[in-house]
């Protein structure tokens, strides 16, 4: 039963990640059309930077160094989005947005690998331990990534639901058109919610460094396992993401007591194959 | 006809340049490059097919040359066949990819299709270094044997050029009749206005199946051809970042357009070399120049030559 | 009015019906069309007609009721199969291929009747260069029949939009249709424009293709069509001849309104003039 249960943590923990890592595509999918095939590489950065710059460099404090790398990533998410993603989305085919994009993570995989060289680290205080809750044993982890992404996912409704950006940030990704004609700068907007997936895939970055240590593969399997969980759950639709994401996270976990533990990587693809040709709405894609 | 002496032309001197360049290579290190750009080119204008004409987005290029290399090196290695036989074998698992590939590309398109093609990638990848007992895992497969004709086996690096110089005029002439026929007009139809298509009488599942197994087979022979050079292959190589370079190639030498695809292919493969001279940065500043490209010269290079109307046109024109 | 018509159906549609989830697009409609006329279906806006000519070629499956083409069935068919039964079409929107030429265009119009497979192609391109040279020749001869074969090598984006229409019929005739739909084709034509295609759609069903079309413009209707049905809601009001539709209590309340029938007397007095 214990094993059951911090199974389920782990599986419930991992598959915030991956709904975390839906929501942040599906934010800029929504805003400009683009699926931003670098999404992992804004991981990696984040976690680069948050580790290997504000922590072991310059030695801040880890709440400092968090705040400091979510600003950071603000930023360059808004220069990329004004650079690469505005005038990538106005090209009628998403072939170029493809290849901008990977194009776009490889500068940063390169930038990363030469700013902070190509051998992997960790932090070694952070996030590590484990806290027993009754018999049952939970890494410290996991209990944080639970907490830290309810928390993402709902402030992000609210902000979609109260702010006047979030309700122009939902305009826009309606009919950019209708946007632009009732007075919102489309290409700022865009900036800004590529800027906020930016924080977004910071998050992740840091949230995972316990899990997965800091190396230049840390975030690919992640992100292609996030275009998994968008498509189970419903492409382009938040709530889809979220659940597709959870449900991938316990599927995963409780699927490696199947089968071999190293086709557990397998099984996310599986499932994107048979959903995209069964149901390619995916779970919630109807509701829209 | 004008133009088409022209074409026959610029092929015979493109021809006559290829069979003359190794005389003046004695470094083995360059010649290998040439060889990697035949494959190269092999790939992107077998890929132009599917993603150039019909416009389906296939990042699977990897899992399908990764199929056709281990078809081949398996049944080479294991079952001590005729390497040329393997051959025929890769070019067999390419229909089978192609039919088995094309039929999603019936229910979904665009980027659903890209992650349909990239999850079948990542499953092959990761059944190749798991599957240890028959591909080896991640060590993958060694000691391929090299094609032979007449009991002569194809051992240098030059012999191996010519041979596979020849194979790759014969696929690049073929497709270049393919795209100028009532097939290459097909893929541009589907890709431009599918419901036309249908009331004109044609199949679209027929056409776009057929686009992807061609795709597939030029893939699959790429990849046999490359294990039977090399010698060995692994598994680690074949991620999504392969079958990028693989669409890079071919928008930057042109989408739908043979000799662009040939371009795209020579270019992309040779630049990070010339640009070795930047030691750590080389990587980087080939990055950087490449998405230059993409936002400015989205027709590809060839469009620098020919006046088509723009493959890429502004949304809402 | 009963149905006074002679001689064979070339098109019969029997309680067809179209209903997309909950909403009922086309109702319970029945129509025949005889050979060697030129059929028409009007209706106000909304009234369906685009959803019967796309469940008629194939490109919207029926919900129910039967279509036949002559004495075959083509409810249920693929739309490919259905063009294959020589039936063809042209669209409501133009839909030509951008990236061909005109040529080209018409080339792949006709590609259904180029028979050699795909081993011949690659085997024999002697054969190959044949069957290509035949269907070029074609397309040749059908753009000098509509009167653009100057505009062969253009592409369909530096055209004017009458020049499309008539390439899109063009393309519509290589495949050597019996029968040919066509979906709004005076829509988006200026006055002369419009006359230049009515007379070479006269052509057209002159050399011996009969013709089903849908159209908003009243000149065009009455001028050429032999009969006419009309929809409103998704349901038959009407059917007969010009001249009964034009005296038709029931289609002057729901479509043509009441002031129409002046200026269809003064349009017809127009034609006559001409």
């Amino acid at each position: 039963m214990q094993v059951l249960i911090q199974l389920l943590i782990t599986g419930i923990a991992m598959g915030f990640i991956y709904a975390l890592v839906s929501i942040e595509y599906t934010l800029i999918w929504n805003a400009t059309g683009l699926l931003n095939f670098s999404h992992d590489k804004f991981i990696l950065f984040g976690a680069y930077m948050f580790a290997g710059s504000y922590v072991l460099g310059l030695g801040l404090p880890p709440v400092l160094a968090i705040l400091c790398t979510l600003i950071t990533m603000f930023l360059f998410g808004v220069l990329s989005a004004l650079i690469i993603f505005n005038p990538l989305s106005k090209l009628s085919t998403n072939l170029f947005a493809v290849i901008g994009t990977v194009i776009l993570g490889r500068i940063i995989t390169e930038s990363v690998r030469l700013i902070w060289g190509p051998l992997p680290f960790t932090l070694d205080n952070f996030l590590r331990g484990s806290i027993t809750i009754g018999s049952v044993v939970v890494s410290k982890s996991h209990i944080v990534i639970i907490i830290v992404c309810s928390l993402i996912t709902i402030g992000l409704q609210l902000f979609f639901k109260m702010t006047k950006m979030g309700k122009a940030m939902r305009c826009v990704s309606e009919n950019k058109v209708a946007a632009s004609l009732m007075g919102i700068h489309v290409p700022m907007n865009i900036a800004f919610t590529v800027g906020l997936s930016a924080i977004i895939c910071a998050t992740i970055g840091i949230l995972v460094i316990p899990i997965f240590n800091v190396e230049l593969q840390m975030s690919s399997m992640i992100g292609l396992k996030g275009f998994a969980c968008g498509v189970i759950g419903g492409f382009g639709y938040l709530p889809g993401a979220i659940l597709g994401g959870i449900l991938l996270g316990i599927v995963e976990i409780f699927g490696s007591m199947l089968i071999p533990s190293v086709y557990k990587d397998c099984l996310s693809f599986v499932l994107l194959i048979i959903f995209l040709l069964i149901k390619p709405s995916g779970i919630l894609g109807n509701k829209r | 006809m004008k133009s088409k002496k022209r074409v026959i032309l610029i092929s015979i001197g493109a021809i006559l340049f290829a069979m003359i360049l190794p005389l003046f290579v004695s470094n083995n290190y360059h010649l290998n490059l040439m060889i990697q750009v035949i494959i190269n080119v092999i790939i992107v204008v077998g890929l132009n097919f599917i993603t150039g004409l019909t416009g389906q987005m296939n990042l699977g290029t990897a899992g399908i040359f990764a199929m056709g290399a281990y078809t081949s090196s398996l049944l080479a290695t294991k079952l001590g066949i005729n390497p040329w036989i393997c051959f025929i074998m890769a070019i067999i698992m390419g229909v089978v990819i192609g039919v088995g590939l094309g039929y999603p590309s019936l229910r979904v398109s665009g980027v659903y299709l890209a992650l349909t093609t990239i999850g079948f990638s990542e499953i092959v990848r990761i059944l190749m270094t798991n599957l240890t007992d028959i591909t080896g895992g991640a060590l993958g497969v060694t000691g391929i044997p090299v094609f032979s004709i007449f009991g002569h086996k194809f051992q240098t690096n030059k012999e191996i050029y010519y041979l596979y110089l020849a194979i790759a005029i014969f696929l690049i002439y073929n497709a270049y009749r393919i795209v100028n026929s009532k097939w290459g007009r097909a893929f541009l139809a589907v890709k431009d206005n599918p419901d036309a298509v249908e009331a004109g009488g044609i199949n679209i599942a027929t056409i776009k199946i057929m686009a992807f197994t061609l795709t597939a087979i030029y893939t699959t022979i790429a990849g046999s051809l490359y294990s039977h050079y090399v010698g060995f292959i692994n598994p680690s190589a074949y991620n999504l970042e392969y079958s990028i370079n693989y669409v890079v190639m071919l928008v930057i030498g042109g989408i739908g357009s043979v000799p662009g695809n040939i371009l795209g292919a020579i270019l992309v493969t040779v630049t990070p070399e010339l640009l070795r001279f930047m030691e750590n940065y080389y990587w980087l500043v080939f990055s950087i120049i490449t998405l230059l490209f993409v936002i400015f010269l989205p027709n590809g290079i060839i469009s620098l030559f020919k006046e088509r109307p723009k493959f890429i046109k502004e949304r809402g024109k | 009015m009963g149905d006074q018509r002679q001689g064979k159906s070339v098109l019969t549609l029997k309680n067809v019906t179209k209903r997309f989830s909950g909403l009922v697009a086309v109702d319970n409609l029945s129509l025949e069309m005889k050979e060697r006329t030129i059929h028409a279906l009007i209706g106000p806006n909304g009234a369906g007609k685009s959803t019967a000519i796309n469940m008629i070629t194939g490109l919207l499956p029926l919900t129910e009721g039967e279509i036949y083409h002559g004495d075959t069935k083509i409810s249920g068919m693929n739309a490919h199969q259905i063009a294959q039964t020589r039936c063809s079409r042209t669209f409501q929107n133009l839909k030509l291929y951008p990236s061909m030429t005109v040529k080209e265009n018409l080339m792949m119009g006709g590609m259904m009747d180029m028979k050699q497979g795909f081993f011949p192609f690659i085997f024999s391109p002697s054969k190959a260069l044949k069957e290509e040279k035949m269907v070029s020749e074609k397309a040749e001869q059908i753009l000098e029949f509509i009167g653009i074969q100057d505009l062969a090598k253009e592409y369909p984006s530096n055209m004017p939009y009458g020049k499309q229409k008539l390439a899109e019929l063009a393309r519509s005739l290589m495949s050597d249709p019996r029968l040919l739909f066509l979906d709004e084709p005076a829509a988006g034509l200026n006055p002369s424009e419009r006359v230049e295609f009515v007379n070479i759609m006269m052509k057209v069903f002159d050399s011996g293709i009969d013709i089903f079309l849908i159209e908003h413009n009243m000149d065009v209707i009455m001028n050429i069509s032999h009969y006419i049905t009309v929809i409103s809601f998704g349901s038959k009001i009407a059917e007969g001849t010009p001249e009964e539709i034009q005296q038709d209590p029931v289609v002057i309340k729901a479509y043509l309104g009441d002031r129409y029938k002046q200026n269809m007397a003064r349009g017809a007095a127009h034609a006559e003039s001409r």
